[in-house]
């Protein structure tokens, strides 16, 4: 193992110095850094380039400039020394500093999208996979491949109309017409006859009663004015915990386990119990503190599922601790939605909540909450853009591998012991399908964080790719190689890091040395 | 049992845990309502600007971004300031100047008493000292070679801008009280009210300070002892003056908001409050102030926003209330549907402009070739398949030396001579080459798609009369080609600075360095010794009508169109009238109020 490890990261470190000497040698061959300036009229031109071309060492040749580039860059390799130096850009800032900002940006932006592309990718994946050649599969594939060809510009552009522009008038005056209501009501409803399967009965019932459950969500929502004072409140958190108790201990203990699931629905409990507890306590929130609350809610569904016993202690803690910790996000979600109405009503946002630009309101003040809700507003639009641009190929991954492993002969096997369909496809087909995923969700982050450009400037955030794409555009050489080395490692990094949960996952696959 | 254990520890660390988070959170002094960004009497307004701030010095080569300058405009005051009309407008309420001789031509500065920086100290001559050391250059006595590499001696202010002007003035000296500053030019100098303290961005006395001096008045005193620099006899640099100005030179650089509050000193309407590196940018009231036009706003955000159709989206969802992108066909379009909706929009001439300029070599040596050439040229169809689809009132350009916000543009294209080229003339051509087909290289940057269709539409029609056109365009690093004879004509584009007139002895007199085509005319080069010394406006209008006549009848070549700007903004705001010149749409951020 160690052996092996050693041999991916030495292999790595000499790819790394391979490909930045070349890089390098082609951001210096791209164009003249000083280019603007020779075409400058001003008088002191010669200055002008002479700082320049101190600034850049543009009279060293480029092949010996990479080393004086690569003495700055190893200083990084040092922790805290503040030894690491990549070299200035243009305006004469330090590109470390540059690279900070910017990194910071992008991982915001990137990482959220990742996360949700990842899990509806897989969950469309799955049930497409599960409908295999039904219409619901079909229809899927169809908008998965559309959202995969459409222009990000063009894509954001549509998001920015309809999605920040055309609700923000809506949210002004906050009512759905009936026609509306039935329109929506009626999609729900042919999309869970399409996806329910089995006789033409079973569709019928679970269309009507989703198009009724949307009809009258959607009629109440607009009736009592949810919009404009959103909120969750202890009946839909109990009922979303509920969900979670169930779902969770069908994922991972069997709902044959009594005790797993007693224990997962004591966490709920306990958790729509404190909701009452904490109110007080989140009015004053802190990071640290919903961090800390975490960790509690984890140690207390432990608590629970150790002491309600059993044969299998983990399994009971294991659906303990994801239900817990899914009714606390209900419950953070919740206390969000409280924060809406004086956010909404704020000079600076005044009325217009969902974001087109920039990462936070310039100058907007309040709590933890007006300035969660302010970030999330920033990140919903390029987000959406990213998950609908990146989903289609976890869809198509996730449904060939469910398909996959539902032929195996361990899930004809389980079919044959007499498990019912449900515990066959989540307990034994679906953990197993994930496991190819673990590979293309690591080369794909790696990818997300240089690959995010066009989006990054359409909704003017500036991270990694417009550092990138500045960098080339004003022939300046050193943001190009940091942004270069920061991706180059991240892939180099992901790479590894899927190989080893590979195996960490797959007992058939060993880390050879 | 040993899982038994861990649990029970596990258990016990739970109950910890939860008191210790409610311990840790509850006495947080974080504040719970939102109602502290509560609504502000003067409002607020928020500009959209295509660059990032980077530097709180707009004087230096790094730091010369034009969102730096507008920055330092909007928090500085000085003696003078440039209008929409391009008058320059004095702001006695500062300072005033005036000129105590025409020969030598000297002018003298002087600060109001009650000016000062937001931190108390005075705005004085100390200031005004420190600006001239740095954009006269005065000190420097480095030898450098063409590429700019200094070969002897040394550097000091590394100043972003012309130093035509102040080059030629001698040390100046400080009077009444340290309140007055006396310049005194060597030669004279047409621009010089534009020349020097306007505005006057850099606290001397945080200077002084940061390079381990006393005071200002001792930054002052270095100053004058200092020798003049130069350059055939390099000395020792001066180590206090080396300290002062490194710290000009990158003291001031910076994307993030500083701890220290001498870096962003202001002396203006506003103070800047607030930076998200690459993000945004806040002004705030600067409550000293009262010596100029009062600010109406009580804040102004700045928001960074590259991309020009962002910054249209930005103004429908009311994120932004002001934009100037970068014009462009489709963002036009946009704006105009929106004029109805609460958004205003303006158009207007910018500044630079695009031109053709023929070679006085080769091919066009002969004055008839380059008379044909020119009536070939479809300057009212590229005008109407280039610019109308942003400007539908466009027109193309008259004057080689005046633009259409100039007063007196309308007057010299009477007499230029330019109406004899308004109509595309075949026929008069082909009688001028008298059956010759001259070849002909027109360069151009293939990147600018303006460029490229004038190209495709001049090529065209030139063919027409007989000239055989050849396809000169070149990539990114075209303007390296700029007078090296490898074309006989090229197409590209000026900027002009609106005010002033050293920029035309600049591209017009014989031997100038960016005179890239090698005109030369003894009766223009007289006009042009005449015109840098010559301040009095009507006078130099009267030169530059001459001057205008002189080039266009040598067939010079074509001034061809000047693209439009773009401002709009929400109809919440007031008082934003567009500016072609370098401060924009800001030249008048005093006067801009939110109904």
């Amino acid at each position: 193992m160690v052996t092996y490890l050693v041999r991916r990261v030495s292999a790595a470190v000499l790819i790394l110095l391979g490909a930045s000497f070349v890089v390098y040698l082609l951001t210096a061959a791209s164009g003249d850094p000083l280019q603007e300036l020779r075409s400058s009229t001003s008088a002191n031109r010669p200055q002008l380039i002479a700082q320049r071309t101190e600034l850049l060492h543009l009279n060293v040749p480029a092949p010996l400039r990479y080393f004086i580039w690569l003495r700055g860059a190893a200083g990084c390799l040092v922790p805290f020394a503040g030894s690491c130096d990549l070299g200035k850009n243009l305006q004469g800032q330090p590109v470390t500093e540059q690279l900070g900002t910017a990194m910071v940006q992008t991982l915001s932006l990137v990482s959220a999208a990742a996360l949700l592309a990842v899990v509806i990718g897989v969950t469309l994946g799955i049930v497409t996979a599960l409908r295999r050649h039904s219409a619901l599969d079909y229809g899927v594939t169809f908008l998965a491949f559309l959202f995969f060809s459409l222009p990000v510009f063009w894509a954001a552009v549509l998001l920015k109309e309809y999605g920040a522009i055309g609700f923000n008038n809506f949210l002004s005056s906050p009512r759905i017409p009936a026609a509306a209501v039935l329109l929506i009501a009626a999609v729900v409803c042919a999309v869970a006859a399409l996806g329910a399967g089995g006789g033409v009965r079973r569709r019928m019932v679970a269309g009507g009663s989703a198009g009724a459950a949307t009809a009258a969500v959607l009629t109440y929502v607009s009736a009592a004015d949810w919009f404009s004072a959103p909120g969750l409140g202890p009946v839909a958190i109990a009922l979303s915990g509920a969900g979670a108790a169930f779902g969770f201990t069908a994922l991972t203990a069997g709902l044959h386990n009594t005790r797993a699931l007693y224990a997962a629905f004591a966490a709920a409990a306990t958790g729509v119990a404190s909701y009452f507890a904490v109110q007080g306590l989140l009015d004053r929130a802190t990071p640290l503190m919903i961090m800390l609350l975490a960790a509690a809610t984890i140690l207390a569904a432990v608590l629970i599922g150790f002491l309600l016993g059993g044969d299998d202690r983990r399994g009971n803690i294991t659906a303990a601790s994801l239900t817990g910790l899914l009714v606390g996000l209900v419950i953070l979600i919740d206390r969000f939605m409280q924060a809406w109405p004086a956010y909404f009503s704020d000079s600076r946002i005044h009325g217009r909540p969902i974001a087109t630009i920039g990462a936070a309101t310039p100058g907007l003040e309040g709590d933890l909450w007006v300035t969660g809700l302010d970030r999330m507003t920033h990140l919903l639009l390029p987000t959406a853009a990213l998950v609908l641009i990146s989903i289609a190929s976890y869809t198509r991954y996730a449904r060939s591998s469910m398909l996959d492993v539902m032929n195996m002969d361990y899930v004809r096997t389980a079919r044959a012991k007499g498990l019912p369909e449900f515990t066959v496809v989540l307990r034994h087909a679906f953990r197993n399908a994930l496991m190819p995923l673990t590979t293309i969700a690591a080369v794909d982050i790696g990818g997300l964080i240089g690959g995010a450009v066009i989006t990054e400037s359409v909704f003017s955030y500036r991270g990694m790719g417009s550092m990138f794409v500045d960098g080339l555009r004003q022939v300046d050489p050193n943001p190009v190689m940091a942004f270069f080395v920061v991706v180059a490692i991240t892939a180099l990094a992901c790479n590894l890091l899927a190989d080893l949960v590979y195996a960490a996952l797959d007992p058939r696959v060993k880390v050879g040395a | 049992m040993r899982f038994g254990r861990v649990s029970k520890a596990v258990g016990a660390a739970a109950v910890t845990m939860l008191v210790l988070s409610g311990c840790t959170a509850a006495p947080g002094p974080v504040s719970t309502s939102a109602s502290a960004s509560g609504a502000v009497s003067g409002g607020t307004a928020v500009v959209a600007e295509t660059n990032a701030f980077n530097s709180f010095n707009p004087n230096t080569g790094t730091g010369s971004a034009d969102i730096n300058s507008k920055i330092a405009y909007a928090t500085h005051t000085g003696f003078n300031y440039i209008d929409d009309k391009l008058n320059i407008v004095k702001n006695e309420k500062f300072g005033k100047y005036e000129k105590i001789s025409d020969n030598p031509l000297t002018i003298r500065y002087t600060i109001n008493d009650g000016v000062k920086w937001s931190d108390g100290a005075p705005v004085d001559a100390n200031d005004l000292m420190l600006a001239w050391a740095a954009q006269s250059g005065y000190y420097n006595d480095a030898t450098m070679d063409k590429e700019g590499n200094v070969l002897a001696g040394n550097h000091y202010f590394e100043f972003g801008g012309d130093t035509a002007g102040l080059a030629m003035t001698e040390l100046p000296e400080i009077g009444d009280n340290g309140r007055s500053l006396t310049l005194k030019y060597t030669k004279p100098f047409a621009d010089w009210e534009v020349a020097f303290g306007s505005p006057v961005d850099v606290p001397a006395h945080a200077v002084a300070q940061k390079a381990g001096l006393k005071d200002a008045a001792a930054l002052s005193s270095l100053l004058k002892t200092v020798p003049k620099g130069n350059p055939d006899e390099p000395v020792t640099p001066n180590a206090d003056l080396r300290k002062v100005a490194e710290y000009w030179n990158t003291g001031f650089d910076t994307k993030t908001m500083p701890t220290d509050t001498s870096v962003f000193l202001s002396n203006g309407p506003y103070i800047v409050t607030g930076i998200v590196p690459d993000q945004s940018l806040t002004l705030s009231r600067n409550t000293d102030y009262k010596w100029g036009p009062a600010a109406s706003l009580d804040s102004i955000t700045v928001r960074f926003i590259a991309d020009a159709s962002a910054q249209v989206a930005a103004l429908k969802n009311q994120e932004a209330d002001i934009i100037a992108p970068q014009p462009a066909a489709d963002s036009a379009v946009q704006l105009k549907a929106m004029a109805g909706q609460g958004v205003s929009f303006n158009q207007f001439d910018q500044l630079s402009y695009d031109h053709l300029d023929l070679n006085f070599t080769g091919v066009f040596a002969d004055q008839n070739v380059r008379e044909a050439f020119l009536k070939t040229v479809p300057r009212q169809d590229l005008v109407n398949k280039i610019i109308q689809k942003l400007d539908a009132g466009a027109k193309p350009l008259e004057s080689q030396v005046f633009l259409p916000a100039q007063p007196k543009y309308a007057d010299s294209i009477k007499n230029n001579g330019s109406a004899a080229f308004v109509d595309v003339d075949i026929e008069g051509a082909k009688r001028l080459l008298n059956g010759a087909t001259p070849t002909v290289r027109i360069m151009y940057s293939k990147a600018n798609s303006n460029r490229a269709d004038a190209f495709t539409l001049i090529k065209d029609a030139a063919a027409k009369a007989g000239f055989n056109v050849v396809d000169g365009g070149l990539g990114a690093d075209w303007n390296t080609h700029l007078g090296d004879g490898s074309y006989d004509a090229a197409i590209f584009g000026w900027n002009s600075p609106g005010v002033g007139v050293s920029q035309i002895p600049q591209l017009f007199r014989s031997g100038s360095v960016s005179n890239y085509n090698k005109f030369s005319n003894a009766d223009a080069d007289k006009l042009m010794d005449q015109l840098i010394v010559t301040d009095d406006m009507g006078k130099q209008a009267d030169l530059l009508i001459q001057l205008d006549k002189i080039i266009w009848s040598s067939d010079y070549g074509l001034p061809l169109f000047q693209p439009p700007g773009v401002v709009a903004y929400s109809s919440a705001v007031t008082g934003i009238k567009p500016m072609a010149g370098q401060t924009g749409v800001w030249w008048n951020y005093w006067q801009w109020a939110r109904k």
